[in-house]
């Protein structure tokens, strides 16, 4: 899918939190349609790097450039903008509402209503409420998630509420999706679904996706680049093929882990 | 199966989000707002309208503004009764020092836009903080609003401690004088209440099933996860501190106008911020119809209990004992229902439905 231009460069990334440097020079591209996994043992830095990358954390040295544009200070809602989206590894869905409210969410940034119109739910408040509904009930079925609009999310088994959380990241239609462990703790059927959406996503909307995954035969399969990070260094970079058969690798992570 | 929503299909993402999804509700609020508009006048005394009717509405109005600012956007605050201190003292500013074309629903609008920037201003310190710091803050603009008015008589007319409100305030458009009725009189004063608190109960629904609802819920429930999907947490927080604020500013003013009749700065002393906070909590936070169901609770109640330890008790004991006693069960009686359903009566009503729902076959 890949045009091979970079949509995203990561430019000598430095981050630490007091004393422990979670991320150590990191430098990688990731290029515009591409499936770009991120792996790496506990601790290495991946969430972090994603918390970089969305502007959740500000780096003390290097650059983030996203788009052409220096991103590296913005606020995670200014990248949003951009078109950025994100998945959390501890599911950041927002437990006091229902399902379809929490994806209604993800429509934020398209709202040009104010609050007053909405209050008093005239002309484009309404309007816009069944726009959002209709973008909203594409990505419900896409995800197959009919049954389930009015539930609390906080009812919901595990799996199903990162594929809410992934459905709240689609409706903003990204153009770039990150997505930290969207398959951790799922069994063998739901990884599966996961890895379909992540293709069909990324087939369908040419939608660039940056995810962190620790299966490695599903990074294998899916994705067509992956950046190998160990204790805050970068320690591979390259196709699935050329990352299996670096030593490094082999010795600093396939190895050891697994 | 006396309440169905069988037989009800959604055909559209507009009829989707209807008010009233189940015909039932909607039936039986219509009955319900048609009985109170047009038979409660009539049949209720000015006891009953003055002493209970009425509070209830200025009291629910406060409790649904505060509802707004923690339940929904999960900013605490203990600053209620100063917001409505500054409501009701720019309401009657406004009245006394405007022109004749100037009437007290309009002057309740522009008197909560004023509370509502003031509430704004002590919001500023939730950019940065939360949760049991944020009291501080809010706690803050309760003592400000106190020292205030009374640093500023000017406020009060000059008046020594309280002003009678004048009766001329209450006309509207002249139809006192047209059609020879008195706007002062209980009956309109409810009306006037029931009026504005539909329209605002009504707006805070809408808001809160549209975008700006769901960015304050969002905000509430996890503010790092809102603001990376694009919600503007700041701007956010800062409105639910304006609507909040407003909300409590029009409760204010309609608790000096309708409720007492005079406007005084005690009548806004904290233990009114925290009695309203229970109502909110009571009747359940992140619910509208929550906090009135906790106003009438929290105001009823206590009046039951000293009324029923009156009867029962009235020539054995001293009336002081059994007041205290009455106090002391109807604290009981609120932490037990806490404990049951920490989503207070709006959580215990929505089990009780979906109960009925299927009653008598919950299979
Ligand atoms: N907010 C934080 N405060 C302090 N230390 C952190 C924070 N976030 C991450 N770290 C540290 O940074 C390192 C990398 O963490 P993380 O990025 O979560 O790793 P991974 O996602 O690869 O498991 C760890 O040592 C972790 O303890
Ligand atoms: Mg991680």
């Amino acid at each position: 899918m890949s045009t091979g231009n970079p949509i995203l460069q990561i430019d000598n990334i430095t981050l630490a939190f007091g004393g422990v440097t979670a991320l150590n020079g990191i430098s990688f591209d990731v290029a515009e349609g591409e499936i770009c996994a991120v792996i790496g043992p506990n601790g290495a830095g991946k969430s972090s790097m994603l918390n970089v990358i969305n502007g959740v954390y500000v780096p003390q040295e290097g650059r983030v450039v996203f788009k052409g544009q220096d991103c590296t200070k913005m606020r995670p809602r200014q990248i949003a903008q951009l078109g950025m989206a994100r998945t959390f590894q501890n599911i950041g869905l927002f437990q006091g509402m229902t399902v379809l409210e929490n994806i209604l969410t993800g429509r934020c940034m398209k709202i040009r209503s104010t609050w007053l119109e909405q209050g008093l739910n005239i002309g484009r408040a309404r309007r816009e409420e069944v726009e959002n509904r209709r973008a909203v009930e594409e990505v419900i079925e896409f995800l197959h998630l009919q049954g389930i609009r009015k539930t609390p999310v906080g009812k919901l088994p595990y799996g199903l509420q990162k594929r809410v959380e992934l459905a709240r990241a689609l409706v903003a239609e990204p153009i770039m999706l990150l997505q930290d462990e969207p398959m951790t703790g799922m069994n063998l059927e739901e990884k599966k679904d996961m890895s379909c959406y992540a293709l069909e996503i990324n087939r369908e909307y040419g939608t660039t996706i940056v995810l962190i995954e620790h299966d490695m035969s599903v990074v294998m399969d899916i994705s067509d680049h992956v950046v190998v990070l160990d204790y805050g260094a970068k320690i591979g970079d390259g196709t699935p093929d050329e990352v299996k058969n670096n030593q490094d690798v082999i010795d600093a992570y396939l190895g050891v882990t697994h | 199966m006396i309440y169905r929503e069988t037989g009800t299909f959604i055909t559209s993402y507009l009829e989707d989000r209807k008010l009233f999804p189940i015909p039932f509700d909607k039936w039986a609020m219509a009955v319900f707002m048609l009985f109170m508009v047009f038979v409660v006048p009539f049949i209720a005394s000015d006891y009953w309208l003055a002493a209970h009717l009425i509070p209830i509405l200025a009291y629910g109005t406060a409790a649904l503004g505060l509802n707004l600012l923690t339940g929904m956007t999960g900013q605490l605050s203990l600053g209620t009764a100063g917001f409505m201190c500054f409501g009701a003292f720019f309401t009657f500013n406004i009245m006394l020092r405007s022109p004749e074309w100037m009437n007290l629903p309009l002057a309740m609008i522009l008197a909560g836009s004023v509370t509502g920037v003031i509430g704004i201003i002590f919001g500023l310190p939730s950019i940065r903080i939360k949760g049991f710091y944020l009291l501080v803050s809010t706690l803050a603009a309760q003592y400000f609003a106190l020292w205030f008015f009374r640093s500023y008589p000017y406020f009060l007319n000059y008046a020594t401690a309280t002003v009678t409100l004048p009766d001329h305030h209450f006309d509207l458009f002249g139809i006192g004088e047209t059609f020879n009725v008195d706007m002062a009189s209980f009956e309109a004063k409810y009306l006037l209440s029931l009026g504005i608190v539909t329209a605002l109960a009504l707006f805070a629904k809408n808001l809160m099933r549209s975008a700006t609802g769901r960015n304050f819920m969002a905000v509430r429930d996890m503010d790092i996860a809102a603001s990376v999907i694009g919600i503007p947490v700041i701007r956010t927080k800062m409105l639910a501190f304006f609507v909040s604020c407003f909300y409590c500013g029009v409760g204010g003013a309609l608790f000096c106008y309708a409720y007492l009749q005079v406007l005084g700065i005690r009548t806004f002393e904290m233990n009114r911020s925290f009695e309203i906070l229970f109502m909110a909590i009571i009747g359940g936070l992140g619910s509208i119809a929550g906090s009135f169901y906790g106003t009438v609770l929290v105001y009823e109640f206590p009046i039951l209990f000293s009324w029923a330890g009156d009867y029962i008790f009235g020539g054995a004991f001293d009336t002081a004992v059994v007041d205290n006693v009455a106090k002391i069960m109807y604290g009981i009686l609120i932490i037990a229902l806490l404990i049951r359903e920490p989503g207070g009566l709006a959580a215990l009503w929505a089990t009780a439905k979906q109960k009925l729902r299927t009653w008598p076959f919950p299979h």
